[in-house]
């Protein structure tokens, strides 16, 4: 479909809406056991009536909404009636802490803040006195919401019921006001969680939206008959590129699961044909593949090693691009039957024609892992600046080491000092109210990513690190951490790996263990232990610690091996902003907060003392006081 | 219930359907075909076995319904099939009803008896129902069928009813075979029946009761009216059951109906698996299929030791109540639940759980 100056997402939605009418389900909830289906006329209404709704409250176009909440269906009806009257949509984490949602609030202008229910509407109640610029609070669920009378307060049955009001007045309304929406009109402000400092806006356009969605379904195209279940925050680039831009293209049912809790069950009850997440997803389904493993019987567990060993060497071969031996194709045919086609329902991966991880890096071995098994996983690399996506893997021409070959319509090459660039009409507008920040990073219609990699010779792009996370090692060569940490997080004992060693003389590493995994191994091992902190300090843990790092050790160079590490005392923890909210590691704030732990692996200490701050989901802080041995990895 | 990935669905009436995945839809079809054609390659003797574990069955149903599913004990489910294959056979010999009508009256009369007998338990549970069920057995067989029954139209202790006498519609059934049509026709009907009456307000009231009566009753069931219900409804299967009976029988006498029966079908359930229709299905087949096999394996060790010849009968029996104790040592929830645990054994392969 050809993409004029003009559309928007709304223009979209209306003619895509017109086009499937009653005839196909855009979105299912599954509420109360069951996944009650909306039409994408049904989808057009709600819409529609909230636009109205909104512009009846006096929104305006240009008006920033905050919105939050879980994935359903009233969310992103919220959004899109946002875009329908010419507004700007601000999404924000549902785990944000206060401060963070009146940092966000107060610096995007926004004059709505649509939340899910009570949690929501406390939040904003709390934060408005210190955020001039907010008018109305609107919350949907009435759960507890009796004893509210606040006059900022509207449900969004009150909005339906206003833009009802205004459609029985005026019919052409809400077409009018799609209508006056331009390609050029910022569509969503996105807070990128900087891995450093505050949260900086970028601000997509409808046009940098829809190109994304084309040039991604130019690579791999999605049928209108799939499923795609729709579990991740809205406040992720990553869910608006497939539940909005290819959604509407595609035309691709969105499935929004019952609960946050119930969210792996229902992805297998959907079984999508498309999946997009974040490397977190992907290790915990290895971790929870590897740990069933080890607790299942000798003959099933013998029976699932073979496999995985079979199917191994085949998709190495095929990642060389060799010829896979009859026998040995034969063997994976067995072992396609017998394991791997119920590891993949298992997983609920069991008709999945693309699944993606982006967002950060996933390791070597869980990608590997992925091919074994048969799901057909590939790397996206991008930026919320540039739409999220700008490389991606090709079906057949995967590579562990490398993120892909650029879509369509976009540029990416390598500037002398290393820094990977891209251009394309994706690229963003710019930060909101942050001139100099948009001018470092666009110039000359480059957007400067910040990381390090470079092109192999058969255009394939490999993303070494972050540029400011690169570490000098004693040798003077250059090594990426998170290839470290993504390659210790194989093991299914270590859930965090944070490498330190930037021009030391040795590579050494903080390790938070994966309470789950870990403390059911000691309890079958009979090892007592009370809490985290405790268990992570049990020698017998931290041999099984060691046993993995060495493991890792074994391939690499010696100036990269890791020579000493500590078990942490807790995991890491986005509310302790030790990581963004997608997870990744905020090193420069890890090394402030824990130089003990640093200065103690350099000094050649056996213990470190450290005492800590910790903050509870309340915003409630409390002191500390923990020993951490440090063990030698060499 | 265990599902593949990604069978999902839109509405209530989906998410109950019985056969959701293709796999168990070709299950199913194989299982009715397999019924369908099992005369057709197997010998008479085969047949005839296959009869009686249709019949173990359908008699077995109303005692599970009973125990497994309302948690009332009964020891004299004989009794009501005894009422339905006389009130059957009566129909057709004395007041020339076709057998389909003499059925029914047969069922409708079994079941209002059995549902008389199930007034005490409004009152009494446990070991109590037990003595006022093993009443029904003294009192309906022994006592009012002995004595007075069997006497009608001066035909001393039995009732003969000579091949060419139960036609259904002018269709004579007069061979084992037809037999074992008619009779699975209506297994396969009534276990579809009950397996969905058990998924009804009555079926959840009945099990809430089974689960904790006076639970039950706080939240609103009915107990006494669901316990006579479940009577009502083990008496009407016990009748199914009774009638069906007789045109492979060719008589009826009261020593088809004895305590002993009563006690057997109470096995069948035990062994099969209380609360499970699957249970009443394996319960039956091992009950009727194993003491079959034992015979095979004694007819040649009689060369050997000819006594066992002698006393065939008692080595048997013996072989197959050791059968029993170690079932229960064993496998204490009865063949369903282990049947339960194969299918899970596949289904959650590779893993454990």
């Amino acid at each position: 479909m050809e993409i004029t100056p003009e559309l928007t997402l709304p223009k979209l939605l209306l003619l895509t809406a017109r086009h499937y009418g009653d005839r196909k389900v855009a979105m299912r909830e599954k509420e109360f056991g069951v996944w009650r289906p909306i039409t994408w006329r049904q989808y057009l209404e709600e819409v529609r009536v909230l636009a109205l709704g909104f512009s009846a409250l006096g929104l305006g176009r240009g008006d920033k909404v905050a919105l939050i909440g879980h994935n359903r269906p009233e969310g992103l009806w919220a959004e899109m009636a946002v875009l329908a009257v010419g507004g700007v949509a601000v999404w924000l984490y549902q785990d944000c802490l206060l401060d963070e949602v009146q940092y966000i609030v107060d610096h995007s202008d926004a004059r709505f803040l649509v939340g899910e229910g009570q949690e929501e509407a406390d939040k904003a109640l709390a934060i408005k006195p210190r955020c001039p610029k907010l008018e109305r609070i609107v919350w949907d669920d009435p759960k507890g919401m009796r004893g509210y009378d606040d006059p900022c307060l509207v449900s969004l049955a009150e909005v339906r019921r206003l833009g009802r009001e205004l459609d029985a007045r005026d019919l052409e309304a809400f077409e009018r006001m799609v209508a006056q929406g331009h390609g050029d009109d910022v569509a969503l402000l996105f807070y990128t969680s900087g891995t450093t400092a505050q949260p900086k806006g970028a601000l997509l356009t409808h046009r940098n939206m829809l190109k994304m969605g084309q040039s991604m379904l130019a690579v791999d195209p999605c049928g209108e008959t799939d499923d795609f279940v729709s579990f991740l925050p809205f406040a992720w680039i990553g869910e608006q590129m497939m539940s909005i831009s290819c959604g509407l293209m595609a035309g691709f049912t969105l499935n929004f699961p019952e609960d946050p809790e119930t969210v792996q069950r229902d992805i297998r009850e959907i079984a999508p044909q498309v999946l997009f997440s974040p490397p977190r997803i992907y290790e915990q389904m290895v971790r929870t593949v590897q740990v069933k493993v080890l607790d299942a019987p000798r003959l099933k567990r013998a029976a699932h090693n073979w496999a995985l060993k079979v199917a191994g060497r085949v998709a190495d071969l095929t990642f060389a691009k060799q010829d896979v031996p009859l026998l040995l194709r034969l063997g994976y045919r067995l072992a396609n039957l017998v394991v791997l086609r119920k590891l993949r329902d298992h997983l609920g991966l069991s008709r999945t024609r693309h699944v993606y991880t982006g967002g950060a890096a996933l390791g070597p071995d869980h990608l590997r892992f992925f091919h074994t098994i048969g799901v057909n996983l590939k790397q996206i690399y991008g930026q919320t600046e540039i739409a999220g996506i700008s490389v991606l893997h090709r079906d057949g021409d995967v590579r562990y080491d490398t993120v892909g070959l650029p879509i369509p319509e976009t540029e990416v090459r390598i500037a002398p000092d290393g820094e990977i660039l891209s251009r394309s009409p994706c690229v963003f507008t710019g930060y909101y109210k942050a001139p100099e920040e948009t001018a470092r990073t666009i110039r000359d219609g480059w957007l400067h990513s910040g990381d390090i990699g470079f092109i192999d010779d058969q255009g394939h792009l490999v993303v070494f690190d972050r540029r400011k996370d690169v570490m000098t090692l004693a040798d003077g060569s250059r090594f990426a951490p998170q290839y470290l940490e993504t390659r210790l997080k194989f093991s299914p004992y270590i859930k965090d790996a944070w490498i330190l060693g930037d021009r030391r003389e040795a590579v050494t590493a903080v390790i938070c263990i994966d309470a789950g995994v870990v403390g059911k191994w000691a309890e079958d091992n009979h090892i007592p232990y009370t809490s985290y902190a405790e268990l992570s300090q049990k020698p017998e843990v931290q041999a099984l610690v060691r046993d993995a790092v060495m493991h890792v050790n074994k391939g690499l160079p010696p100036a990269a091996r890791i020579q000493r590490f500590a078990n942490l005392h807790k995991e890491f923890d986005a509310d302790d902003e030790e990581l963004t909210r997608t997870r990744k590691l905020r090193r420069a704030f890890l090394e402030e907060r824990y130089q003990d732990i640093v200065q103690g692996l350099y000094s050649g200490a056996r213990e470190i003392h450290l005492e800590t701050t910790v903050t509870y989901e309340d915003g409630r802080t409390s002191r500390t006081k923990h020993t951490l041995r440090v063990v030698e990895a060499a | 219930m265990y599902l593949p990935a990604g069978i999902y669905h839109e509405t209530y009436a989906a998410s109950h359907a019985w056969w959701q995945t293709n796999f168990v839809r070709a299950k199913m079809a194989l299982l009715v075909a397999l019924v369908a054609t099992l005369p057709l390659y197997a010998s008479l003797y085969v047949v005839s076995v296959a009869n009686i574990t249709l019949y173990t069955i359908l008699s077995a149903l109303g005692v599970q319904l009973l125990i497994g599913y309302c948690g009332q004990i009964t020891l004299g489910h004989a009794a009501f099939i005894a009422v339905g294959a006389y009130a059957t056979a009566m129909g057709v010999l004395f007041w020339g009803l076709p057998y389909p009508v003499a059925m029914a009256v047969g069922c409708l009369l079994a079941g209002l008896w059995s549902a008389l007998f199930g007034l005490p338990s409004a009152r009494i549970k446990g070991f109590y129902m037990i003595m006022t069920t093993m009443a029904a057995q003294f009192i309906t067989v022994d006592f009012i069928i002995t004595k007075y029954v069997s006497r009608v139209g001066g035909r001393e202790h039995y009732f003969s009813l000579p091949p060419g006498t139960i036609t259904i519609g002018g269709w004579p059934v007069d061979s084992e075979v037809k037999v074992y049509y008619l009779a699975s026709a209506l297994t396969l009907l009534s276990l579809a029946g009950m397996a969905n009456l058990l998924r009804t307000r009555v079926g959840r009231a009945w099990i809430a009761i089974r689960d904790n009566d006076i639970a039950a009753e706080a939240l609103g069931v009915n107990v006494v009216y669901y316990k006579l219900l479940a009577f009502f409804a083990a008496g009407v299967l016990g009748g199914v059951a009774g009638a069906v009976w007789i045109p492979s029988l060719f008589f009826v006498s009261p020593e088809h109906f004895q305590l002993s029966w009563s006690v057997w079908l109470v096995g069948v359930v035990l062994i099969g698996g209380l609360g499970s229709l699957h249970g009443v299905v394996f319960g039956a087949i091992f009950v009727t299929v194993i003491p079959e096999l034992l015979k095979f394996a004694v007819i040649p060790l009689s060369g050997v030791y000819p006594a066992l010849t002698e006393r065939f009968l008692y080595v048997k029996e013996a072989a197959f109540g050791l059968a029993i104790i170690l079932f229960l040592l064993y496998e204490p929830r009865g063949l369903a639940y282990r049947w339960q645990q194969v299918k899970n054994y596949f289904n959650l392969w590779p893993f454990a759980y």
